[in-house]
């Protein structure tokens, strides 16, 4: 169970953990500041007396291998790792800095925390925010050090200078900002380059960049959760990123296979499970843990498996964790598709949407009435049976669009035109041309079929019921006209006499599908749903 | 016989209490002392032992919102073995509750372990609006829930910018969020021509509010313009 510290905190580390292979994770959110993160080993009298127990990006790890920096990884700023019972005694503290490099002041930091895991679960996490910071340029976030036993202390205190003073207030010595210390062999690569060893690797076979692995060999499965990886709150919410050690139900088979990126339809078929590709830096091997929700594993929000229950997933503890696919995709553009199902359109110029197919928004914005012009006069058109009721959303933030859990696409027409049904629209920028055009015969049950067509600079977004069907026309294409979703303008379409399906009744209908059949050249094309409305 | 049907859709290995079986159906684990609440007529199959109690006694308190019409039935899980539950194609959300508090729409609820503390509550705001409650379910404790939602859902960080929440869409959102209803129709908006979006509920603090790409055509509780 992962306790959350506050400023000031302290506790033998017993009480957290039995183990002493510790994972020390930092994250720094603070955009536009770049942070070198370090731990001192310290003497008895707070001392850098021994430059190698400075351990930095230019000497990632201490001369016995007690101390390592592993870089950035599973959502961490920068991660660290520690075993306790390999640091020799003349080192009473470890402490865990990081100074901004350039300008730039601590009270930037928006959020960040440092963690503690232990044998795959995190035990400690201290949560701070630049509100506990001044103008300092430098921070102490977190001592362990040793009195009697290992404790740990949430420190959370600013220092003005930067890391050369920090370096100084030691008893260090700094020759050229940020120049390694003398000890510190020359031809180091820096550790970006060097994928950080893995973590206990099973004893069979030994990771060869390993000090001897720590006896009894602590199972240091990956921590097992972020949580949210991006910023946890000052105070995090009961069980944010928390996970509760006694009802943690071991995995049954030691490597469950990580799920699928992706979407079902771009694997088409049964898909073969595929690894996704860890990045190299995941020191993790995939067989220990979970690997699905490793903190770092590539697996973004909006992405899903495969649905395959033969793929299936365990599910994690903490809500926060069990609800991560489900996350806010990061922004791409003013029309961002958030799942199959929601799109996310980001206001600034005003859009178009489907009256009522707002689910959720954040910002300021303001729904109203969209029916002037001559636009209502063909939309309101009760006649037609094809109303579309549209509203105008304007104001800064962003809307999340969706109706009755048809599936979206986002078309954008980069100056083409496109005609759509006029049930099939969900969404538009207000600064496409639109027209509503009307496909004439007596077959058709009010005497015509209304279309929008929308054409210039932007997005259109289409929905359908079910996986849509793209027909290219390079013949003679006919499409049921309750089906059809959408097609290129400028091909010539009529309606078929031929070709006439006999369909059961239903209410309202003549009980007459009628057809459409497309012209059109190479390039033209048509989009059917699996639906007849 | 060779088909993907039996080589990809049998039962899963997974043994936890609660998991997914494709996109659509909840499976779980079932054994003695481990009582499941689940959304009465969810059943779809079954393996083993299991009875079904429509009426358990610990339902008094629903009385009160079965009375109105609203509310969630449930029914009662005990027994033993491997149970399959689904909520007319609607996409399953299978979490496990580490200490936090959730609360559920009811229409959203498909099961949860009985141990969960939980209770039913009106959301605050929402009768506001129309005069209607919306129901909720809270859960609280270490545990696990299955949730229904049409269509993927969303999740949303409050902590990012307040969040504002078609009623008909909301799914869950976290204890403890501050909840305000909010109208962005005009007067004009309430006498047909409206935008559809009338009302919302804002949600503010430290937490998250899931919403699912549907507005429910169900009627529970509709606020339209």
């Amino acid at each position: 169970m992962s306790q959350a510290f506050t400023r000031g905190q302290k506790s033998p580390l017993s009480a957290l953990t039995a183990g002493t292979d510790l994972y020390v994770g930092i994250q720094l959110v603070s955009p536009g500041l770049t942070w070198d993160i370090s731990c001192f080993g310290l003497d008895a009298a707070d001392k850098l007396s021994d430059d190698s127990y400075f351990i930095f990006f230019n000497q990632p790890k201490s001369p016995e291998g007690a101390i390592q920096k592993l870089g950035e990884q599973s959502g961490d700023t920068d991660s660290f790792r520690v075993t306790l019972d390999q640091v020799p005694d003349k080192i009473h503290k470890l402490s865990f800095c990081a100074a901004i490099e350039g300008s730039g002041s601590a009270s930037q930091i928006q959020s960040g925390y440092l963690r503690l895991v232990a044998g795959g679960q995190e035990v400690l996490r201290y949560s701070f925010t630049g509100a506990d910071f001044g103008t300092e340029r430098a921070i102490i976030i977190t001592d362990l050090y040793r009195k009697g036993v290992w404790r740990v202390g949430a420190v959370g205190q600013g220092f003005a200078g930067g890391l050369a003073d920090l370096i100084r207030s030691y008893g260090g010595e700094v020759d050229d900002e940020p120049a390694a210390p003398p000890a510190a062999p020359p031809s180091f690569a820096p550790p970006q380059q060097q994928p950080s060893p893995g973590f206990a690797p099973p004893p069979q076979q030994a990771a060869p960049s390993f000090a001897p692995p720590p006896v009894p060999p602590q199972q240091h499965a990956a921590p097992a959760h972020t949580g949210f990886t991006p910023p946890p709150p000052p105070p995090p919410p009961p069980g944010y990123g928390q996970q509760p050690g006694q009802s943690f139900p071991p995995p049954q088979q030691p490597g469950h296979p990580p799920q699928q990126p992706g979407f079902p339809p771009q694997q088409p078929g049964f898909p073969q499970q595929q690894q996704p590709g860890y990045p190299p830096q995941q020191g993790f091997p995939p067989q220990q843990g979970h690997p699905q929700q490793q903190p770092g594993y590539p697996q973004a929000p909006g992405q899903f498996g495969s649905g395959l229950p033969s793929q299936a997933q365990p599910v994690q503890p903490g809500v926060m964790v069990s609800l991560q696919k489900y996350r806010e995709t990061p922004t791409t553009g003013r029309w961002t598709q958030q799942n199959k199902k929601l799109v996310k359109v980001t206001l600034g110029p005003e859009a178009y949407a489907r009256r009522g197919s707002m689910v959720a928004y954040q910002g300021d914005i303001e729904f109203a009435y969209k029916g002037s012009g001559g636009l209502k006069a063909f939309f309101e058109n009760a006649a037609t049976g094809q109303g579309l009721k549209l509203m105008t959303c304007k104001g800064q933030g962003e809307v999340f669009l969706a109706e009755d859990a048809a599936d979206l696409h986002i078309v954008e027409l980069q100056g083409h035109s496109l005609c759509v049904n006029a049930n099939n629209v969900l969404a538009f920028d207000a600064s496409l041309q639109t027209q509503v055009q009307r496909i004439e015969s007596p077959g058709i049950p009010g005497g015509g079929m209304f279309h929008l067509v929308v054409s210039g600079q932007g997005t259109v977004v289409v929905m359908t019921k079910g996986t849509p069907l793209t027909l290219q026309c390079q013949g003679p294409t006919f499409a049921d006209m309750n089906a059809v979703v959408a097609w290129t303008a400028g091909m010539r379409v009529s309606v078929s006499t031929q070709v006439r399906i006999s369909r059961e009744i239903y209410p309202g209908a003549s009980g007459e599908s009628v057809a459409l059949q497309f012209m059109g050249l190479q390039g033209h094309f048509v989009v059917v749903q699996p639906y007849e409305v | 016989m060779q088909s993907p049907l039996l080589q990809h859709y049998g039962q899963t290995q997974i043994r936890d209490r609660m998991s997914t079986h494709g996109y659509k159906m909840a499976k779980v684990m079932m054994a003695p002392g481990q009582d499941l609440m689940a959304r009465a007529g969810s059943m779809v199959a079954y393996e083993g032992l299991i009875d079904f109690n429509p009426n358990p006694p610990q339902m008094g308190q629903m009385a009160r919102s079965w009375a109105t019409g609203e509310g969630v039935p449930l029914m009662v899980a005990t027994g033993q073995g491997e149970l399959y539950l689904a909520d007319y194609g609607k996409d399953v959300v299978v979490l496990q509750l580490a200490g936090e508090a959730l609360s559920v729409n009811g229409k959203n609820i498909l099961a949860f372990d009985a141990s969960l503390q939980w209770g039913i509550e009106r959301v605050k705001g929402v009768s506001m609006l129309s005069g209607m409650g919306m129901f909720n379910v809270v859960l609280r404790g270490h545990g696990w829930v299955a949730l229904t939602s049409k269509g993927t859902p969303v999740v949303l960080d409050t902590r990012e910018a307040p969040t504002f929440v078609d009623t008909d869409a909301l799914v869950a959102f976290t204890e403890g969020l501050s909840v305000q209803p909010r109208r962005t129709a005009r007067l004009g908006g309430l006498f047909g021509r409206g935008s559809g979006e009338a009302f919302q509920l804002g949600f503010s603090g430290q937490g998250f509010v899931m919403v699912q790409p549907s507005e429910d055509e169900r009627p529970n509780f509709s606020a339209r313009g």
